[in-house]
């Protein structure tokens, strides 16, 4: 009865119903500007309401980061600029859609499944939330590592042209994010002694140069073209949509809820792999991936929305953030006078309900905002070129210095914008960039943190994957994939199958 | 936009004539912390920063610069004029910078507007390690050589310093050293038992301790610690860490050098207010920090003397680029 | 079809980032030169992440870079070598189809924005570009390019400056005073 009161007491005053609303329209409209991270507006938040009660500052911010996180694939459709890194997938079958005038549907499929995956992780983060912090816990740097492979492989199902450009990308991804001094041991790494390398290459300057700044000018050469009319009407998906991906979304939002856990990995990756394991059980989508498949927006979005309902699981139970804006919040926790730890679930278990009530709530907000006001987003793409252009450039500026107020990280940005627009035109594809980039440094420091657990002995590092079983069940899923993805294994399913199937 | 235009010319009227201290702060200040959003510097900062406000009649807008160990926040501040407009909000990195390689400034080209509080390493160990306290743990560990994996940060970390520390007074100790970027994320890998041992800021381990996470080991400290008042002392278990102790990360603010004495003042009154909130000492007191709210003379003292302690600790366990001789750095005591 | 090519074949100017450009049995112009230079850097970068660490240990915290430097170098040449096979395209020139004019100016204006804002400051830098683009890209009247360019700086500058603090470089225009002085008014210090 009392878990229910604490449910409800977003509801019982109007002061906090309000700030939750107001903190998930922020958070949209945050998260669909690049280079406005929800990190950044959560801890600016800090300061500011410094001097309130404990419940309103949670409230805005819990608001913000379910909108932020949704915010994020708004960009991404209209303009193929993730609005933050979780949107990333996003882009890949939203932009296509936007491009044949679906952009209205897109969003509303986008929106309807982000409130699907955001209502799972909260279920989830309000019935097991011990279970699964104690099962992120028994991940060792081996399992991270194995975990960071799997997602390489992602490159695979990231590169629609060819597979070897896709190679390069990936490994040219992860030279990227190794950039910099070395955060275990110091060394500069491809710094070639400048001093503004040693601080390595933002991520974010990378994504908006490669996705924003590559685009827009891809689109001065149709310049004159007239923009695509968007079809506004259908933009709530029928209920028959909504069970055909059932399945597919409570698969991916599994994905996103255990990624989001997990901490040190959340919304960006699993969105990543939520969108390859799309690919990889639909066998039939309606339209092919990477030209506007709804299945490719379901997956990253229910993913990414579910692993806020699973960054906060290891936050409330062990005081351990499952990303950067549950760690800023539980430096909010401790400025408004409260010790997140083990501890707080026992003593104030209110505190948690609150924050489920607030998320739920949240959630429902996320889903009104998202569905109204899609016209006037829209209009965005129906803008001529001729301004949308130099905006999109401007944005990209703006977005790449906010990141880390640094004006080298906007060089990069234009750097990785031109450059991306070669790559562009000749075939090699950006996506697996970002996923090296974002994956850089699990693979790296686990890898090394795994070996210097075994001494490094390669022959005491197999023996510790064969003994656990976590490991072992990672280990096989790297190489069923990898095996999958050669060729050899396709020739061979067609000789074992091709029969049978057709 | 003209009434812009008349604006800004009154502004630039206004800024030239008034520029002076007894204006100070005519415009918003710049906060640039060292450290990412939601760390312990990051904490402190945001929490302290709106009481000094208050007292400064001033904005600060605080900045997350972060990047090679806090040097390019470091280098943003030495960049900026020395107006008092640009300031450093920083934690005990920089003191290490010369004699690590990390860079070639570090506080000395800076004016301490305020140390705010110091924190105390404790030494904890996974809930299941076969030992529970310090002796135990070298007993183990003189046992099984090579076999105990002890959370490090990188070198120049807590954690480096502290098990410098214990290699020169218990002699070199045969353990594993598992680096990572943090102590959250290690404290973290402790609990799932990827790690045995860490020497951590007491503030980030307490609460796994209170909820029986993790096993408190030793603190490192010359007195009996008020939060955990049964957990052994350091300078109890061996003589020899009185030379070292009492050692601790701290958290200043601090200006460049040659910024006007005036406004050098107008902050270190502005921030000897803000850390004597009451609300601000029980965070700090909750979190484990010591509070030391000093400035002036007394800081730059408190500065001298770690970074020469630490310096030369960490050049005798031979983990330093450079010598802390070639950088004027003198061996304590002499 | 090359069972390789997983792409649309329908698009060759990578108009989105799921389906990238390029021909599948043709070279277009230029694109064997970027292969070669992308070898080139690739081998740059194998070459200075062997000199982080060498082959020093496992753990070194250059083996994960040599490991991928590696990777590129092999997937550059094989790219390379394929690429080097194939027939030109016809119909497409360098200038034509891979930089028109239009894109090298907007590159030169991007690395202008660059050079200035640091010592000209974010608003001034900000609005010579919108001008000078919404002019070049509308052919509209200067009139119509100023309005939608100040327009559209103050809101964004209203939204980073004022909404996020984000201290974007101030330089010639003194930003700082001018907010005090609202602060101050508001405030009714002032």
């Amino acid at each position: 009865m009392e878990t229910i009161l604490a449910i409800l007491t977003v509801f019982t005053q109007p002061q906090l119903l309000l700030l939750v609303g107001v903190g998930t329209f922020a958070g949209i409209y945050i998260g669909a500007i690049p280079g406005l991270s929800v990190t950044m507006a959560v801890s600016i938040l800090i300061s500011f309401t410094f001097s309130w009660d404990v419940l309103p500052a949670i409230s805005l911010m819990v608001g913000i980061y379910m909108g932020g996180v949704y915010g994020g694939s708004r960009t991404a459709i209209l303009l193929n600029i993730p609005g933050a890194p979780s949107a990333i997938a996003t882009a890949m079958d939203g932009y296509p859609m936007a491009q044949k005038g679906e952009a209205g549907q897109a969003i509303g499929v986008t929106t309807v499944m982000s409130f699907f995956g955001g209502l799972i992780g909260i279920l989830v983060l309000a019935l097991a939330a011990p279970f699964v912090s104690e099962f992120a816990l028994t991940f060792q740097p081996r399992d991270y590592m194995l975990l960071a492979v799997l997602g390489i492989l992602l490159v695979g199902s990231l590169s629609s042209g060819s597979l070897v450009k896709g190679i390069f990308a990936g490994a040219f991804g992860i030279a990227i994010g190794a950039v910099g001094r070395d955060p275990l041991t110091f060394a500069e790494r491809f710094t070639f002694d400048f001093k503004i390398m040693e601080g390595g290459i933002s991520f974010i300057a990378v994504m908006i140069g490669m996705f924003g700044v590559s685009e827009a000018l891809q689109q001065l050469q149709n310049v004159n073209m007239k923009s695509v009319r968007q079809k506004i009407d259908r933009i709530v998906p029928s209920f028959g949509t909504i069970k055909k991906f059932l399945p597919l979304s409570l698969q991916t939002s599994a994905i996103g809820v255990i990624i989001g856990a997990l901490p040190g990995t959340g919304g960006d990756i699993a969105a990543l792999m939520a969108y390859d394991h799309a690919k990889r059980v639909t066998k039939n989508p309606e339209v092919p991936f990477g030209k506007g498949a709804m299945e490719g927006l379901v997956a990253p979005e229910t993913a990414n929305n579910a692993a806020v309902g699973g960054a906060f699981i290891p936050m409330m139970t062990l005081g351990i953030p499952g990303d950067a804006v549950t760690a800023i919040m539980i430096g909010a926790l401790f400025i408004h006078g409260l010790n997140p730890g083990p501890m707080l679930m026992v003593d104030q278990p209110d505190m948690f309900w609150f924050i489920v009530g607030a998320l739920l709530t949240s959630n429902v907000f996320m889903l009104i905002f998202g569905l109204t006001g899609i016209k006037i987003f829209t209009k965005i793409v129906e803008m001529p070129r001729s301004i949308i252009i130099p905006l999109i450039l401007l944005l990209s500026i703006v977005g790449g210095y906010a990141v880390n107020n640094s004006i080298t990280d906007v060089y990069w940005m234009l750097g990785f914008g031109v450059f991306g627009y070669f790559m562009r035109h000749y075939g090699y594809p950006l996506g697996p960039v970002i996923l090296g980039v974002i994956l850089s440094r699990l693979l790296d420091d686990n890898w090394r943190r795994a070996i210097i657990s075994e001494r490094e002995d390669l022959g005491r590092f197999f023996e510790g994957i064969v003994t656990s079983p976590l490991s072992l069940v990672l280990f096989i899923s790297v190489i069923l994939i990898f095996v999958s993805q050669t060729p050899l294994w396709t020739s061979m399913k067609n000789r074992l199958f091709g029969k049978a199937m057709s | 936009m003209s009434r812009k235009l008349i604006g800004a010319i009154v502004a630039l009227g206004l800024s030239a004539t008034f520029a002076t201290a007894q204006n100070y702060p005519a415009k918003e200040i710049q906060g640039i912390i060292q450290w990412g959003a939601g760390g312990s510097t990051d904490t402190v900062m945001r929490s302290v920063t709106p009481h000094a406000e208050e007292a400064l009649g001033g904005t600060v807008v605080m900045q997350n610069m972060t990047g090679a160990v806090g040097a390019i926040a470091l280098n943003y501040v030495l960049d900026a004029e020395a107006d008092g407009y640009t300031v450093l909000m920083g934690a005990e990195n920089p003191l290490l910078y010369k004699i690590m390689g990390l860079g070639d400034e570090d506080y000395s080209a800076f004016t301490p507007i305020n140390l705010l509080a110091r924190g105390t390493p404790l030494l904890v160990a996974n809930i299941d390690a076969p030992f529970d306290d310090y002796a135990g743990m070298l007993a183990y560990i003189a046992e099984n050589p090579g076999e105990l994996k002890v959370g490090a940060t990188g070198p120049g970390g807590l954690p480096s310093v502290i098990t410098a520390m214990m290699n020169t007074v218990e002699g070199e100790l045969d353990v594993i050293a598992v680096p990572y970027d943090g102590d959250g994320p290690a404290l973290t890998a402790l609990q799932g038992g990827a790690i045995d041992v860490m020497p951590a800021v007491l503030g980030a381990a307490i609460e796994g301790v209170r909820a029986g996470n993790m096993k408190p080991i030793l603190v490192f400290d010359t007195e009996t610690n008020a939060t955990l008042p049964d957990v052994q002392i350091a300078t109890d278990a061996n003589a020899g860490y009185e030379t070292y102790l009492p050692w601790g990360p701290f958290f200043g603010v601090f200006v460049k050098n040659g910024t006007p004495d005036d406004v050098v003042a107008a902050l270190t009154v502005a921030y000897a207010k803000g850390a004597e909130n009451e609300e601000f000492v029980s965070l700090m007191d909750g979190r484990g920090f010591t509070m030391m709210n000093i400035s002036g003379q007394e800081a730059t003292e408190f500065l001298t003397k770690w970074q020469q302690g630490t310096a030369w600790l960490l050049d005798d366990a031979g983990l330093t680029k450079a010598s802390p001789e070639e950088f004027g750095i003198a061996r304590p005591g002499e | 079809m090359d069972p390789d090519f997983r792409g649309d074949i329908d698009h060759h100017d990578g108009t989105s980032d799921a389906v990238p450009g390029g021909y599948v049995e043709k070279r277009r112009p230029g694109e064997l030169g970027f292969a070669i230079f992308l070898t080139l850097a690739s081998l740059g970068l194998l070459y200075s992440a062997y000199g982080i660490s060498g082959f020093e240990a496992l753990s070194s915290p250059g083996s994960v870079p040599m490991a991928t430097t590696l990777a590129m170098v092999i997937s550059a040449i094989i790219v390379a070598l394929r690429t080097a096979k194939l027939p030109k395209v016809a119909d497409e020139t360098l200038s034509k189809d891979i930089l028109p004019v239009m894109v090298i100016v907007f590159v030169g204006f991007l690395i202008l924005f660059g050079v200035l804002l640091k010592p000209l400051g974010f608003l001034p830098t900000s609005a010579l570009f919108l001008v000078a683009a919404f002019k070049l890209l509308s052919r509209k009247s200067w009139g119509y390019s100023v309005t939608i360019a100040f327009a559209s700086l103050l809101v964004i500058w209203l939204v980073f400056r004022i909404v996020f603090t984000v201290l974007l470089p101030a330089g010639i225009v003194p930003e700082a005073e001018f907010i005090q002085i609202f602060r101050n008014l508001l405030s009714g210090k002032g």
